[in-house]
């Protein structure tokens, strides 16, 4: 077998695992689904009756913010689907698991990501539908460029999210706890993608564009397809079709401090 | 079982519950780090929606930072949740030891609860301190301080029984964390935490102030940013005072329920 083909036999096993584990627990299943449904539903509703009131913010509408929301939570369910373990990391380097990794002949942050778990795409089912339904909302120009680049920019959103829980994950290898960095990024991923960025101090601008570029998951590719003016940082609207590239770029980056992690790691002797 | 009601273990109870916190230092320097950024993104909306739109339901600016900040502080006491300790001691099953020791376990996971409000309360102080220097907060008079005050121990001991009641749901299903934090998230919802219950649409509004979620966070904040006048504070207080005796009673039930349901399982 090449080693593309075990990969692959990995990767297919590795799901079947989480297919089976989530349909022997299923009355779990069923309330973790309830958890992310009603996670989305009462951040909706909030802004829903926030831009009851106000009807607008910065220039943005309900169904245009929906349509900001929705783009983020397919990235982010995308990147939960894929590769939500790689948040385990600390916790093996607590337990010493992580040293087994490297006797195994296969990439280590390969068999981070195949570590069975109860994964289920459940988040983008829902994902999806809110998506189709903000679309309706916001009525964004539905042309070639659309149907090419959303699936693109959500891939590249996926990996802006996932290189930045790698990076955070990497920290371990040095600090052991990295709870509360885990818990500021989350929040600044959770809270502060949810409105058009232009709302905040320049500072914040700054950090989500170039250092933590949550901006490319959400409001630069929104601004596009809404047909706005990009009035955070006076970009022209295209730079939201960046989005895969800063992907790219933001995991290679990741996995050079990844891969730096794991030589110190080995270093120390453990 | 028969025996004498004393204080003195209850204190002893609490303090072990600051000592402990107290130790998780990196919590606690998140928990700061994290108000601030949620004040700076709190105000940073309200500043945009203010911006462009006229001032809805007579809420004026500053108005509305100062709910926003006083509920942000206000959840650093809420969101102390002392009940936790019966589903974990369920999970151990030291929850049978509980029961013979001779203590009321209610108010052993309640002393615990208060013991970590009180270094949570601790915390207010420099995050009040960080609060300041980014928003200005209004000060009540003196008679809508003293009433915000009472309201806001009711809405507490209220908030008590309702994470009671939660965590009894133990005793019944182990998987009850999930069902604890969806039932979480609706209630920062429809408690007023996030957005004032005023900004609700027609009948929501109506519906969202009678339920007794409004009576944790929303009662005592209109009362602090003057909402609620003085005229209507017998009212407002004795909505509280009834929502909290019909969780008093329903704890009273489930707890009894829960008793025999251990006795049952054979403890």
């Amino acid at each position: 077998m090449s080693t593309l083909e075990i990969w692959a036999d990995v990767y297919k096993q590795y799901w079947r695992i989480n297919f089976l584990t989530a349909l022997e627990y299923r009355a779990n299943f069923l309330v973790w689904f309830g958890f992310t449904f009603i996670y989305h539903a009462t951040a909706l509703a909030a802004l829903w009756i926030i831009l009851r009131e106000f009807p607008v913010m910065n220039g943005w509408t309900f169904g245009e913010m929906a349509f900001l929301y929705s783009l983020w939570m397919l990235a982010h369910a995308l990147n939960n689907t894929l590769f939500l373990t790689v948040g385990d990391v600390p916790e093996h380097v607590r337990e010493g698991e992580i040293d087994r990794l490297f006797i195994r002949p296969l990439n280590p942050l390969f068999q981070v990501l195949t570590t069975p778990q109860q994964i289920f795409p459940d988040e983008l089912v829902l994902a999806i539908l809110l998506f189709i339904l903000a679309t309706i909302w916001s009525n964004p120009i539905i042309d070639i460029w659309f149907v090419i680049f959303v699936p693109l920019v959500v891939i590249g959103g996926a990996l802006i999210d996932f290189s930045i829980n790698l990076m955070i994950a990497t920290c371990a290898f040095w600090f052991v706890k990295v709870d509360a960095l885990r818990w500021v990024a989350f929040q600044l991923e959770q809270e502060f993608t949810r409105y058009p960025i232009s709302i905040y101090t320049k500072g914040v601008r700054l950090v989500l564009t170039f250092l933590l570029p949550y901006a490319f998951m959400n409001y630069f590719p929104a601004t596009f397809f809404l047909d706005k003016t990009e009035d955070a940082l006076h970009f022209p609207p295209q730079i939201g079709l960046l989005s895969p590239l800063v992907g790219l770029a933001t995991f290679a980056v990741a996995y050079s401090f990844w891969r730096v992690g794991l030589n110190h790691y080995e270093s120390v002797g453990h | 079982m028969h025996w004498e009601f004393r204080v003195a273990p209850y204190f002893e109870f609490a303090k072990k519950a600051f000592a402990r916190e107290a130790t998780y230092r990196m919590e606690v320097f998140t928990n700061i780090g994290s108000l601030v950024l949620r004040v700076y993104l709190m105000r940073m909306v309200w500043l945009a929606l203010y911006a462009q739109n006229a001032a809805p339901q007579g809420i004026a600016l500053h108005q509305i930072l100062t709910y926003t900040v006083v509920a942000l502080l206000m959840s650093l006491i809420l969101e102390v949740d002392g009940t936790r300790l019966i589903r974990d001691r369920l999970r151990d099953g030291s929850i049978a030891t509980d029961f013979m020791k001779p203590i009321s376990p209610v108010l052993f996971f309640f002393s615990d609860g208060a013991g970590q409000t009180a270094l949570h309360t601790l915390l207010i102080l420099p995050s009040l301190g960080f609060a300041l220097l980014m928003v200005h907060i209004d000060i009540p008079s003196p008679l809508a301080a003293a009433t915000f005050v009472l309201s806001f121990a009711i809405g507490y001991v209220l908030n008590f029984l309702l994470n009671f009641c939660m965590n009894c749901v133990a005793f019944w299903t182990m998987e009850s964390f999930a069902v604890q934090l969806i039932v979480r998230w609706c209630s920062d919802l429809l408690s007023g935490q996030i957005i004032p219950l005023l900004f609700f649409p027609g009948i929501l509004q109506k519906i969202v102030l009678v339920l007794p979620f409004a009576a944790i966070y929303s009662t005592p904040l209109l009362i602090y940013i003057g909402r609620i006048p003085p005229a209507e504070y017998s009212a407002a207080l004795l909505s509280q005072i009834v929502w909290l005796a019909v969780f008093a009673l329903l704890s009273v039930i489930i707890w009894n329920r829960a008793q025999r349901r251990l006795v049952v399982q054979g403890g």
